[in-house]
């Protein structure tokens, strides 16, 4: 994969990794949420931090995550983002989607099955 | 909903400001510092830790500015930052914008003023609910007789035939204004009345705000007489007083009850007395006299068209019905504010016309000025574009300094006519309808600011276009430190200053045509002369003067005493001034054909006293005058103008011949003199068969009300006090009215065109002002741009004069096409104000021609200050500052 190809994860989908991160690790901040995707996709992926934190300001301005200041593992003051409650049921919402896209690609895209 | 909530919170994000660029920059901070920790403990040093994690980041700022654009609304933060950096701007060149704000502020505050007027004279519905509904009806005179008259008074029997037999209307009301003297309450004091059917006030939805209002049978006689207070005189008079319903008031020295109070509409609003109808019998069966006025409610649902039709159906049937009364007598409606403003609405509009010129000349003004300043910027507009801002970017920031200064001008404007619109209506209010409801209200707020943004962003229009569509390269790769001027530009300056010029011309072509009008109507021979004659008018009760006898004997003694006062030449009673209008009566001349009474010729009669043709001096042009001896009991005689004599008896010698004033009396009187033509209605009156006129001796006919003219060797003011005194010294409690010259008369007659006059002049003249600071200011740039130039001529031996004449002719060309255009255009549009214009045509050519000579002036004027300077250039300085 080249570096362009890995750097491409686009809106909707980097929406729902924070979202299951955050369902995951329970509350964490930017920094963390970002090490995580990384972490989970075995390095497959690189996000570009820096696009990470418009997409979290989206995320709370909708609704779907709230922040607030406290204190990280090694004591540096950060601001940390949890899911709430309409975050929770688009999480289900947006899963059963993304399942169903990508059954019907998987099937598009199965070798010799015609 | 989701992305609703999202929008709310960058709508919100786009004021929030400094607080969270500090978190974010926070925020920012503890992502790095985490990054480094992690880094540290992977075991890389210091530096490299922290470079790893920018890496990483990807750059702080691009990610603040990604966070903004997602946090706001960025058309809207960068509309902001347009707004402020063009604050900035201004502040630092607070010349240019204090001329900007002055230009702006004097073409939206004359535009505010007058639109203030027209907004509550002809825009805002009548005071009244429904008040669409409400119309005014009137009689069509047969043009046969009353040529040129469009409208007349009701008779009391067709209007009660109208109200029976209509069915567009909710409700008819007739009515009849008159004075009373009120006595018994302190001095004697005539009050303005108006007789009223009960169905008037409820037409205006007006309910009384004290007792009860007028009943059905007050319309008919035998029953108690009532009156009503108008709100006004019971609040002045009466002390608001709420016991005054059931007391007695003593009017022309009968016993009134008061039954009510009332508020007046506001189109009478000088009304103090309302009396019923109280018609007897006799007086509904009157068909030929005409002198009431009607209104109407059309039905929810009836067209004014309609009730038209239904009124001419009826016209119709009642000319047929009654031939004698009624052959060719129609009616008209019309709604009633159209009634109410129609005679102003020429004027207003006209002057609402001029002032939106006058604002599209400040408005090429400003775009000249921010051109001729933009240039100064051109290299650091075109620095934007080259780095990349896109020209909408650039044209957004220029149109944000053109919407402050708009807003600058637009306040300067709205306090100007907040104040402006008083002394308008001090000066000139009194012309117009409905002027007690002048105001400044929401819409005038509304109309002033969109004129304020219309306007700055038009005027910042023109540079901004200009200057960024040029090509980057090129202006950067000019050598001096200012942008040179553009074959381009200097067209946009010229069609500025060229459409400045005509719009100029037509407003000075349009108040020349009035000041003409107006010089005609002042110079017309209105057949009388009104210099150091005073007037009055005098109605004495007939209740107390019973019998003719005793009214004759009233007037003939106060003419003696007003005779006798010193200062005082001649006087003499006339029922009608001239230029007031009057009687217009039915008259058969000996020797006619028998015909219809409707067909007879209609004149105008006056019933004058012996020395009233003195006094006014109209000539007498053959027989005599009145004398004290034509009175009762004695033959009747009249006195013909001249052309109603040619009018009866075309070539013959009218002396000796009879007339019979057939609704006065059956009798035939004798013509015993000629006078010369009086202007009996109005001074631009034109010359109809119902202006010529008919007197006959007052005291045959012993009325109760007339007018007095006093002509005087002394100011006839002055005389006001003495005349009262003689006729409270024969009647302790009759008041006099109106009194006051002559010459306030025909001023009066002159109606909206002086004040039309007036502004059309002082606006053109501020249009003319403003042309020629455009000129001056589009040259004086030029010359500054071209001093090389002029420069290197000089160097090469070109004398001064010839400078002079090379700028000159510079500056006068797009004059010249300005005059050009202005003439074509004002050609084509004057007829608009054909209906203010009086004995001049609306393509006057000594107007026109005087005109063009006064612009082309002072366009050249305009021009000598920047020539003047260019023959001052030093070629030496010039050449070598290169």
């Amino acid at each position: 994969m080249t570096q362009r190809e890995k750097n491409a994860v686009w809106q909707g989908t980097l929406s729902l990794m924070v979202l299951r991160t955050l369902l995951t690790m329970g509350e964490q901040h930017g920094y963390g949420i970002a090490r995580r995707i990384e972490q989970t996709s075995g390095g497959q992926l690189s996000i570009n931090y820096g696009t990470l934190y418009p997409a979290l300001l989206k995320l709370e301005q909708e609704g779907l995550i709230a922040s607030s200041w406290g204190t990280s593992d090694n004591n540096r003051k950060a601001k940390f983002y949890r899911l709430t409650k309409a975050g929770r049921k688009q999480i289900e919402r947006d899963t059963r989607q993304w399942e169903a896209t990508s059954a019907i690609m998987t099937r598009f895209l199965a070798p010799g099955e015609e | 909903m989701k992305s609703i909530r999202a929008w709310v919170h960058r709508l919100a994000g786009a004021f929030a400001g400094r607080r969270s660029e500090h978190e974010l920059a926070a925020e920012l901070d503890s992502h790095l510092q985490l990054h480094v920790d992690d880094n540290l403990r992977a075991g890389m040093t210091p530096d490299e830790a922290r470079r790893r994690a920018m890496i990483a980041l990807g750059g702080v700022e691009s990610t603040k500015e990604a966070y903004r654009d997602r946090r706001g609304l960025p058309v809207l933060e960068s509309l902001a930052r347009d707004l402020r950096y063009g604050a900035r701007t201004l502040t630092r060149s607070p010349g240019f914008a204090f001329a900007g704000i002055l230009i702006l502020g004097l073409g939206i505050g004359v535009n505010s003023a007058i639109f203030t007027v027209v907004n509550a004279v002809v825009l805002r519905p009548l005071p009244f609910a429904d008040s669409e509904r409400i119309v005014k009806l009137w009689h069509t005179p047969p043009q046969t007789t009353f040529a040129g008259m469009k409208i007349f008074s009701l008779s009391p029997a067709n209007f009660i035939d109208w109200e029976e037999q209509s069915r567009s209307f909710a409700a008819m009301a007739i009515y009849r204004g008159g004075s009373r003297t009120l006595t018994g309450r302190g001095d004697p004091e005539a009050l303005r009345t108006v007789r009223a059917s009960s169905s008037f006030l409820p037409i205006f939805g007006l309910a009384p705000t004290l007792g009860r209002g007028f009943t059905a049978a007050e319309d008919g006689d035998g029953v108690p007489a009532t009156v009503l207070l108008s709100e006004t005189l019971w609040r002045t008079r009466f002390g608001a007083d709420p016991a005054v319903v059931g007391q007695t008031l003593l009017l022309d020295f009968q016993p009134h009850t008061v039954v009510g109070v009332v508020p007046n509409p506001s189109f009478l609003d000088e009304v103090a007395i309302w009396v019923p109808l109280a018609w007897k019998p006799t007086d509904r069966a009157v068909r030929d006299n005409h002198n009431y006025s009607a209104v109407a409610r059309l039905k929810p649902g009836v067209s004014v068209a309609q009730a038209q039709t239904d009124l001419d159906t009826i016209s119709l049937r009642l000319a047929a019905q009654y031939p004698a009364d009624n052959k060719d007598w129609g009616a008209l409606v019309v709604p009633l504010q159209d009634d109410l403003v129609g005679e102003a609405r020429p004027a207003l509009l006209l002057l609402l016309g001029a002032v939106a010129l006058v604002l599209l000349i400040a408005c090429a003004n400003l775009a000249n000025l921010m051109l001729v300043r933009t240039h100064g910027r051109a290299k650091e507009i075109a620095l934007r574009g080259a780095l990349g801002a896109s020209r909408a970017r650039v044209v957004q920031q220029l149109l944000a300094e053109g919407v402050l200064l708009g807003i600058g001008g637009g306040v300067a404007g709205f306090l100007a006519a907040f104040y402006g619109v008083d002394a308008l209506m001090a000066t000139f209010g009194e012309a117009l309808p409905r002027a007690q409801e002048v105001a400044v209200d929401g819409r005038v707020l509304a109309f002033t600011a969109v004129l304020s943004l219309v306007t700055g962003l038009a005027a910042a229009f023109a540079p901004a276009w200009q200057l960024t569509g040029r090509d980057a390269n090129e202006v950067l790769k000019q050598g001096t430190s200012r942008g040179s001027s553009s074959a381009g530009d200097g067209r946009v300056r010229s069609l500025l200053v060229v459409s400045e010029v005509a719009l100029a011309l037509m407003l000075l072509i349009g108040a020349g045509l009035l000041m003409r009008s107006l010089n005609g109507l002042r110079a017309v021979d209105p057949g009388f002369d009104a210099r150091s004659v005073l007037t009055a008018s005098i109605g004495i009760p007939e209740q107390k003067y019973a019998t003719p006898e005793q009214r004759n004997q009233f007037f003939d003694r106060a003419l003696q005493g007003i005779r006798a006062l010193p200062g005082v030449e001649s006087a003499a009673w006339v029922d009608s001034l001239p230029l007031q209008g009057g009687s217009s009566q039915y008259v058969a001349p000996e020797g006619a054909p028998p015909m219809q009474a409707s067909e007879l010729p209609v004149v105008a009669l006056r019933l004058a006293s012996p020395g009233y043709f003195g006094t006014a001096r109209i000539r007498i042009l053959a027989g005599r005058d009145f004398t004290e001896r034509d009175t009762l009991g004695r033959p009747g005689v009249v006195i013909l103008s001249e052309r109603t004599a040619a009018r009866f008896w075309p070539g013959q010698d009218p002396i000796g011949k009879h007339v019979t004033l057939t609704m006065m009396s059956p009798a035939p009187r004798e013509v015993v003199g000629i006078v010369a033509e009086v202007k009996t209605s109005a001074l631009d009156a034109g010359v109809s068969d119902s202006e010529t006129a008919i007197y006959a001796p007052a005291s045959q006919f012993a009325f109760n009300g007339t007018s007095l003219m006093v002509r005087t060797t002394v100011p006839p003011e002055r005389l006001a006090q003495s005349i009262v005194g003689v006729v409270r010294t024969l009647d302790p409690e009759q008041p006099v009215l109106e009194i006051q010259p002559m010459q306030r008369v025909v001023e009066e007659s002159l109606g909206q065109r002086p004040t039309a006059m007036w502004l059309l002049g002082a606006f053109a003249i501020l249009a003319l002002v403003l042309a020629s600071v455009g000129i001056y200011s589009v040259l004086a740039y030029t010359v500054r741009q071209r001093v090389r130039e002029i420069g290197i001529r000089m160097a090469l031996g070109a004398p001064s004069a010839g400078v002079l004449r090379l700028v000159v002719l510079d500056g006068l060309k797009p004059t010249l096409a300005g005059v050009l255009l202005g003439l074509g255009l004002a050609a084509a549009l004057v007829r608009v104000m054909a209906a203010l214009l009086f004995g001049v045509s609306p393509h006057d050519p000594s107007t026109f021609v005087s005109v063009t000579l006064l612009v082309t002036l002072v366009g050249t004027l305009a021009t000598l200050i920047p020539a003047y300077r260019a023959t001052r250039v030093d070629p030496v300085v010039t050449l070598r500052a290169e």
